[in-house]
């Protein structure tokens, strides 16, 4: 007996730290780099969430150091509620328990599996434990997060509590990591940190990187985002897994029937008679809770034969027009930028979506040496990875840039930002990186970006021309140089420099009346005039 | 033209694009447009010029500002060369011009040949002067022997050419036989043009040219500007000139780019076209009438078949029937003859044949 319980105790320990193992990548753990965003973008996700939830603007302070080769402290802070010490152990060290499970609602983390993953990862990098300091209304609590492999629990270690007698509030998280990297890449946290920014204008974010370089992305916006409402799921939004989940998981009807038309959305007592003619071998008097996994499928099968009214839209929250050029003009400011403001739609006939995009050209876009950039964001959550597969990737390149003025996109000083925001982002995988590319949620990004691209492209094309133009004074300024040599001693004139002073009048005489032209061209309604910009000869000059 | 006469003409268009200048306008350049549709055949002189299209070309307009400034850039340099006694070839001249216009700037005044010879071109017949007057020269193809003495002024020296005294090798045609060169004497009555080097050679091992007292030219295939210049000075000495060419549509196109001028080069107009030229053949209804011929005709390639089908489209060529008739043949029976086919049976048979045709007429205009 001895022997077996000590060999199942064994076996368990190994199945937690096995289970992280071989799942390591799904979760985000794949690469030194991006091991590294993963930390970060899970800390900052449940920050951002903490501080939304509370109605405090979020204030988030991340500090990196390295302490040898690929080795490295994070230490992240932010001004949210905190946790109070019951709930710290459990929201932080143990894996598949938080508040985010079983939740429709439109929100930055869809498992709980986040932090506690990331606490995991520096136990077995490390064989340290993260320490926290969270102030929670009157008291601040000090300790080290001890994780029982065994148990999947938590621990406080050293625990010092104290008085939090100013009141302010907040989480400090800190913890070291092995075989992770940081870098200064398009996929390092850098850059996640600043899409971050920019997706959440209400938000200030400061970072503090290994070489002891900081930077600080400030608020533009003072109130946080409108919640988002709980919904309830559509009967084509829902999975046969989910089903079964939510099945278990609730206690108030005792029927299926009920269940199902007091859980989903739009199911009404007539629908369930459709669906029992549809089933018949499902009993929908049984308990919910005596669900199987057959009757979970199979129901979820006839909801797709039967009509149902599409689901509310109203659940779900963009980042928002001017929120949006508050923000690119805080963090880039780009010399032109235009957002769209599409209305919600539904894909798989279940499922509300929203698009925002935005297309932000010039300026500080090539300060930042943005060429042809496109950032994916998931409910304001920047997706850095798996850009090959994903829906946004595919529609923005699907665009015809050339229409827009940006024939060459990959070389232009061009930001494209889209938001995709729904209660149930269609992830291509575990690893949430990627939009997948279903023909609604592609045709939809399609039209919003192009949209977006319409309010540049008068600007681009105006300011092409005017470029060209200058491009050709400054070619023609050397043409005089060369002319008036070259006249001068074709008429025998000994008077070369009055000849070229008297040139360089004419020339900017007429670019000065070019450019009046092409101004007053831009700004008119509709500049299609294509040729005859003041040579008016007439004749042909396509000659040579 | 003399080299004062060229040098004054190329003054006198500086000085009226400085006169623009100070007028207070932008400097222009007017040439005739060397467009296909502004290509006419001139009933009247018989041969190919540009019609009255002219394009007014300015410094002050975005698109032609380079272009204007190129030309002048020609304009000087070529207005160096007379100045300085030298010559050099249009590709001479293209490198002493390609150079960068500044260091900021990815530019060079001129970056292909082709671009400066298309401005010589224009220069030519805008100034009504041959690139030759404005010492370019161009290579040197075509051959002459016979009882003609020319004295060739050149680099310092004065010498005398007698075109009877010149062997094996017959006096190559340079590329510009006005320019301080003059016929001394001229004593042959007429002109065998030859399209052929070989059958030149064959001829002048013959000496041909001595007994029938002609002047035997070789092109060398399609005639050089010296070699057309040289026929129309000819011409001009009321020597009758007749053409022996291969019977194919290559062959005649030579013919009539001697005779009537081709369509790239029309700005030159009269200048470089022999009206007066007569073609003696080879043609075909030759193959019908020296029997032998017959077995020595070859398929005529793809090439000689469109050739034959443009030229049948040429209002100057089809308005005479020998001619469309002829071609109407080669598309027909698709077939051609070399000239060299005339030694199959006896070599001297050459001779005997351009003889024969002389005598009973048979040429076609």
């Amino acid at each position: 007996m001895a022997e077996g319980k000590d060999a199942f105790s064994h076996f368990q320990e190994h199945s937690v730290a096995e289970f992280f193992k071989k799942n390591r990548q799904m979760l985000g753990f794949s690469g030194k780099t991006k091991s590294m965003t993963t930390i970060i973008h899970e800390a900052v996700s449940n920050s951002l969430d903490a501080c939304e939830e509370a109605g405090i603007l979020p204030e988030l302070k991340v500090v990196i150091r390295e302490l040898g080769e690929y080795h490295f402290l994070v230490h992240i802070e932010d001004n949210g509620p905190g946790i109070p010490k019951q709930y710290l152990g459990k929201a932080l060290g143990q894996m598949l328990a938080g508040t985010k499970f079983h939740r429709y609602v439109q929100q930055r983390g869809q498992q709980g599996i986040g932090i506690s993953g990331v606490s995991m990862y520096s136990l077995l990098t490390t064989g340290k434990h993260p320490r926290i300091t969270s102030s929670y209304k009157n008291k601040k609590l000090s300790c080290e997060l001890s994780l029982d492999l065994k148990t999947n629990r938590a621990e406080l270690l050293n625990l010092v509590e104290e008085d939090n007698p100013d009141g302010k509030t907040g989480l400090t998280y800190e913890a070291e990591f092995k075989d992770v990297e940081y870098k200064r890449s398009d996929q390092g946290v850098y850059e996640y940190l600043r899409r971050t920014a920019l997706a959440n204008p209400h938000a200030s974010i400061s970072i503090t990187e290994p070489n002891g370089e900081s930077s600080s992305f400030p608020r533009v916006i003072e109130s946080n985002p409108k919640r988002p409402r709980e919904i309830q799921p559509h009967p084509l939004g829902i999975s046969a897994h989910d089903l079964l989940d939510l099945a278990h998981a609730q206690k108030e009807n005792r029927k299926i029937s009920a269940f199902l038309q007091n859980s989903l959305a739009r199911v009404s007592a007539n629908k369930v008679s459709e669906l029992r003619t549809l089933v018949p071998d499902v009993d929908f008097d049984k308990e919910p809770s005596d669900m199987s996994w057959e009757d979970a499928e199979k129901i979820v099968q006839s909801f797709k034969q039967v009509k149902w009214i599409a689901p509310e839209t109203d659940s779900i929250v963009p980042i928002g027009k001017e929120q949006i050029e508050k923000s690119f003009n805080n963090i880039f400011t780009p010399e032109i930028i235009s957002v769209t403001e599409r209305s919600p739609k539904i894909y798989r006939g279940g499922v509300p979506f929203m698009v925002e995009a935005a297309i932000a050209y010039g300026g500080g876009i090539a300060h930042a040496g943005k060429k042809g950039d496109m950032m994916r964001f998931a409910n304001r959550v920047p997706l850095l990875f798996d850009a090959g597969g994903c829906a946004i990737t595919e529609s923005i390149k699907s665009v015809e840039w050339s229409r827009y003025g940006l024939k060459n996109f990959e070389e232009e000083p061009v930001v494209v930002l889209v938001n995709f925001v729904s209660v149930h982002v269609p992830y291509t995988g575990a690893g949430k990186q990627a939009v997948s590319t279903e023909e609604d949620v592609f045709d939809e990004i399609k039209n919003a970006v192009m949209e977006a691209a319409r309010g540049v492209q008068r600007y681009i094309s105006g300011k092409r021309k005017a470029h060209e133009i200058e491009g050709k004074r400054k070619a023609i300024l050397r043409y005089v140089e060369q002319l008036s040599g070259d006249l001068a001693s074709l008429s025998d004139s000994k008077a070369k420099d009055s000849l070229r002073q008297k040139l360089l009048k004419l020339v900017e005489e007429k670019y000065a009346a070019l450019e009046a032209e092409e101004n007053g061209e831009s700004n008119s309604e509709n500049g299609k005039r294509e040729t005859g910009n003041g040579n008016g000869n007439g004749a042909s000059e396509d000659e040579e | 033209m003399t080299d004062k006469h060229a040098e004054k003409k190329m003054t006198d268009l500086g000085k009226k694009m400085l006169k623009e200048v100070e007028g207070g306008e932008g400097p222009t350049f007017e040439t005739p447009l060397r467009t296909k549709s502004n290509t006419i055949y001139d009933d009247g002189i018989g041969c190919l010029r540009l019609g009255e299209k002219k394009e007014l070309r300015k410094f002050l307009s975005v698109s032609q500002a380079r272009t204007f400034m190129q030309t002048v850039a020609i304009a000087a340099k070529t207005k160096r060369f007379i100045k300085e006694e030298l010559h050099t070839s249009i590709r001479g001249l293209f490198y002493q011009l390609k150079f960068s216009l500044g260091e900021d700037l990815d530019e060079e005044l001129f970056s292909e040949q082709s671009e400066s010879n298309a401005l010589i071109e224009d220069l030519e017949v805008a100034m009504g002067v041959m690139r030759e007057d404005l010492h370019l020269t161009t290579d040197r193809k075509g051959v002459v022997a016979g009882a003609l003495k020319i004295r060739d002024k050149f680099a310092g020296d004065e010498t005398v050419i007698d075109c009877e005294k010149q062997g094996r090798s017959g006096w190559m045609i340079p590329s510009d036989v006005d320019n301080g060169m003059e016929i001394e004497e001229l004593e042959a009555d007429w002109v065998l043009v030859v399209e052929k080097d070989a059958l030149w050679q064959r001829l002048n091992e013959d000496r041909f040219w001595k007994k029938e007292n002609c002047l035997l030219i070789t092109p060398k295939g399609q005639a050089s500007r010296g070699t057309r210049r040289l026929l129309r000075k000819l011409a001009d000495k009321k020597l009758p000139v007749y053409c022996f060419m291969d019977c194919d549509a290559w062959g005649w196109y030579i013919y009539w780019t001697i005779k009537t001028g081709s369509m790239n080069l029309a700005y030159l107009g009269r200048d470089f076209a022999v009206p007066e030229s007569r073609f003696l053949g080879v043609t075909m209804q030759d193959i019908i009438d020296y029997e032998f011929l017959q077995k020595l005709t070859i398929k005529a390639k793809e090439v000689d078949i469109k050739r034959a089908e443009e030229m049948l489209g040429y209002p100057w060529i089809n308005r005479h029937k020998p001619w469309v008739d002829n071609l109407n043949l080669v598309l027909k029976t698709k077939k051609k003859i070399e000239q060299d086919a005339l030694q199959g049976q006896r070599l001297t048979f050459v001779g005997e044949y351009v003889n024969e045709k002389i005598n009973k007429k048979k040429w076609l205009p």
